[in-house]
């Protein structure tokens, strides 16, 4: 499309338009292994006018696009089939913070973890921590409603955008805020958090800054079955009491984490840990660690360590933090999934996993923030060797069949985007996915955002009929 | 005209052949804000989703519940007392009303900035919209991110782009100690600036409501936390406990009026074609936000 590219150059730059394969092999792939699309061409904008005037340009020519942050995405959201991908990765600036308000503006290529810094000096952070955050995008973020290890307490990206700028795919911009109180109008931007980019580009972020906890607690409670460390988990949920994070980590994990450089001390002998931490004020803190204490040893903990330093804390976390990167080291592929199940149903669950897993001759790695649920049954595997992709594959299956059976969930933080299109006929009935296509016929009428993601296109009425449905 | 569906599925029928129909509804759970639904079409007849009533399921140890949208706050209160539990939308107008009603107009209560407005505690929905389609939003657990987000979509607005029959929410434990005191908060001496800093602070209160004959500052948490709180709201000015009830009371008779959805809110097009795409014949409620209807 020799005519679009020079029409884009003239925007955004020459230099920031690629289209060679070889310029264009890095974004071939987000982090879901075994996908990979080639765009037909990427383009970078700089500003939020250069956003705008490439949306604009391709809506005249009618052309599809997929926006991009950092391509960490699990779920292949960013991939771009012979589409224009649109690189947000140069708008890193952060417009505005307030901290009398605790909030701040930024662009979307923000990286999540330099918001966090830049609203250090004023005791504030940005709560949704992916592990993924010294390198995601806030965009990336938003598109994908991301969680971490402490929205257990303090909620997922959802609860923390107060505004966000769009441009739709038809060329207009429009502002969505928070409906506050008093406010009565559709909440469009509730709407649009976890939207996989399937709704429009992000142009910039409100969010919401949270002062930073007057104490923290952390604490490494180490069991000898798994079923005792998922049991503890219920029991404390159970109880009442809302830790900032509880994780837990399997053998498997434990010991990918322990043999890379990311070793953080956990017991190598245990069949699982759990990282627990509360946090807020000072006042009735300890009481709430006594309680959680008491908790882990009545379910069979035999240690509770708990951090005495900003150090030891530190390294507690960076071994939870970095675990998919430690067991990425243990076998060529690691295939990363994300399900949600009922929060008394972690034990049984677990031990089905541990036994789809053993059938398969496969090796589960668990690492999930249980005290919501949310289970990242990962597998370390040689993608090359056909017969155990095959029962990677079939096992994965099997286990996202049994989290839907039980009641859950696909996922809960990394998205359907290309990986996930198979399940969601499992999960919602026809009349469900209609609407779902609906509201994005709403925002995208042409169907032009991030074509053949999270919805399959046959499940939307009239879709063969739109303009744009091939493209 | 009034049709009372027992299940969903007869609502969804009913729903199907006013769209066939053209026929102009009003929706109604257990009417208990007269006058909100005052400018729908005259001449539109009554769904009453009353009858739709009950919990489904309730699992204390998941901190879910889920219910038919006519089961009232009262009822979701009771059941979830028995585990020390709540569903902390302490709405304003009070617990008479029904649930899927608090969500459909999305009313806060004095408890939202600590706890959450309705959005962020609906986990999922079930939901009929004015074409008939019976349709699932989100799920019952805790976190969810499958699919786009029509249960955000659906509260707040109005009955208007669907009716809801089911709703699924997120519960907190209740805190262990939870006390009222209703303070004369002093003029000088700094009493407002510790006040709003009490707000923000680690130590924040589940509630602030002021008065003109005083303020009110609920207190939540451990013993400890809430003995910490205490010392504070003792240096803001003469001080005296009130029993909790006060709040329910206060919700009752203070149900802070706000008006149904402004006609702004299908002003911008965008909220136009999402209308459009739920109810394309304009059925549902139609009138409620002052907007013109044929
Ligand atoms: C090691 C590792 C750990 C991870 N841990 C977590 C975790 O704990 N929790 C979690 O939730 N996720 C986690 N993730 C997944 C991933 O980091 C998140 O989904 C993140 O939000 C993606 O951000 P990104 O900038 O990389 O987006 P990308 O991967 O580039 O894109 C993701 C989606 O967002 C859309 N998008 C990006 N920018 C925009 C924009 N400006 N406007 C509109 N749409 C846009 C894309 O189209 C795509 O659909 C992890 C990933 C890795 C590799
Ligand atoms: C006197 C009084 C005044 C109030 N004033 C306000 C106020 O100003 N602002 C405020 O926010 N709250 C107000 N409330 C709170 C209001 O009571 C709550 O929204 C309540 O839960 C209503 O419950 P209901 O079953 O009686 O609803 P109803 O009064 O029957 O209906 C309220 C509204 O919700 C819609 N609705 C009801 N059920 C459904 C459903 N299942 N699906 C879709 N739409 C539905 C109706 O169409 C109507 O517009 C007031 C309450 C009282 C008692």
């Amino acid at each position: 499309m020799p005519h679009l590219s020079d029409e884009l150059s003239g925007i955004v730059g020459a230099r920031h338009v690629l289209q060679r394969a070889t310029e264009l092999l890095v974004y071939e792939s987000d982090a879901l292994p075994g996908y990979h699309k080639r765009p037909r061409l990427a383009v970078f904008p700089g500003t939020g006018d250069e956003v705008i005037a490439v949306v604009r340009a391709l809506h005249r020519a009618r052309v599809a696009f997929v926006p991009r942050g950092a391509g960490t995405g699990l779920s292949g959201g960013a991939l771009a089939d012979d589409v224009v991908l649109i690189g947000l990765q140069r708008m890193r600036k952060i417009i505005s913070v307030d901290p009398a308000a605790r909030s701040a503006v930024v662009e979307p290529g923000v990286v999540n973890t330099s918001l966090t810094k830049a609203a250090t000096p004023f005791g504030l952070h940005y709560a949704p921590d992916p592990s993924s955050q010294t390198a995601c995008t806030i965009g990336g973020n938003v598109a994908e409603n991301a969680g971490g290890p402490h929205c257990l307490k303090y909620g997922v990206t959802l609860n923390h955008v107060l505004a966000a700028s769009i441009v739709l795919p038809g060329g207009d911009v429009v502002r969505l805020e928070r409906p506050g109180e008093n406010d009565t109008a559709y909440d469009l931007l509730g709407a649009y958090v976890g939207s996989e980019g399937c709704f429009g580009v992000t142009l910039d972020v409100t969010v919401r800054l949270t002062p930073n906890p007057e104490a923290i607690r952390t604490m490494l409670a180490d069991f000898t079955s798994v079923d005792d460390a998922a049991r503890a988990t219920s029991a404390i949920v159970a109880a009442g009491i809302l830790p900032a994070a509880l994780e837990l980590m399997d053998h498997g994990t434990i010991e990918a984490v322990e043999s890379s450089i990311y070793a953080a001390g956990y017991p190598r002998d245990a069949a699982a840990v759990l990282l627990i931490e509360v946090d807020g004020a000072l006042a009735g803190l300890d009481d709430d660690v006594s309680a959680v204490q008491r908790i882990c040893r009545e379910c069979g903990a035999r240690d509770i360590r708990t951090a005495s330093d900003a150090g030891e804390r530190a390294r507690l976390w960076q071994g939870r933090k970095k675990a998919f990167g430690a067991m990425g080291r243990v076998a060529p592929h690691l295939a990363v999934q994300d399900a949600v199940v009922p929060r008394t149903k972690l034990a049984p669950i677990l031990a089905r996993i541990a036994e789809i897993g053993a059938r398969h001759r496969i090796h589960v790695c668990n690492v999930f923030h249980a005290g919501d649920g949310n289970l990242h049954p990962n597998v370390p595997y040689n993608g090359n060797d056909p017969d155990e992709a095959a029962r990677v594959h079939a096992a994965m299956r099997e286990i996202m069949e049994l989290c839907i059976a039980e009641g859950g969930t696909i996922t809960g933080e990394h998205g359907v985007g290309l990986d996930k299109i198979g399940y969601m006929e499992r999960l919602f009935p026809g009349e469900s996915l209609d609407a779902m296509c609906r509201l994005r016929d709403a925002f995208d009428p042409e169907r032009r955002a991030n074509p053949g993601k999270v919805v399959p296109s046959h499940r939307c009425r009239e879709w063969l009929a739109a303009p744009g449905a091939h493209t | 005209m009034t049709s009372r569906p027992a299940t969903a599925a007869e609502l969804a029928g009913m729903i199907r052949d006013a769209h066939d129909r053209r026929t102009r509804l009003r929706v109604v759970a257990r009417g208990t804000w007269q006058g909100c639904t005052a400018s729908v079409a005259p001449d539109a007849a009554v769904l009453d989703v009353s009858g739709l009533s009950g919990i489904l399921e309730y699992v204390p140890g998941d901190l879910t519940l889920t219910a038919r949208a006519g089961t009232t706050v009262a009822e979701v209160d009771a059941a979830t007392r028995a585990h020390g539990q709540w569903c902390p939308l302490l709405p304003w107008g009070g617990d008479e009303g029904t649930l899927g009603a608090t969500f459909a107009t999305a009313t806060h209560g004095p408890c939202s900035a600590s706890f959450g407005a309705p959005r962020d505690l609906a986990i999922g929905m079930e939901f009929v919209d004015g074409t008939g389609a019976l349709i699932r939003a989100g799920g019952r657990v805790v976190k969810n991110v499958a699919g786009f987000d029509l249960t955000r979509l659906l509260v707040g607005s109005w009955g208007t782009l669907g009716v809801i029959t089911e709703v699924s929410v997120r519960l907190r434990a209740r805190p262990a100690v939870d006390e009222t005191w209703s303070v004369a908060i002093d003029a000088g001496g700094g009493a407002r600036a510790r006040l709003e800093e009490f707000r923000r602070g680690p130590l924040a209160p589940l509630a602030i409501e002021e008065f003109e004959t005083g303020t009110l500052v609920r207190l939540g948490g451990n013993a400890a936390f809430v003995a910490a709180s205490r010392e504070i709201v003792m240096t803001l000015g003469a001080a005296d406990p009130r029993d909790t009830g006060i709040w329910t009371r206060l919700r009752q008779s203070d149900p802070k009026p706000r008006g149904p959805l402004a006609s702004s809110a299908l002003a911008d097009p965008l909220s136009t074609r999402v209308k459009k795409q739920f109810d394309p014949r304009h059925i549902l409620n139609p009138g409620i936000m002052g907007e013109a209807y044929a």
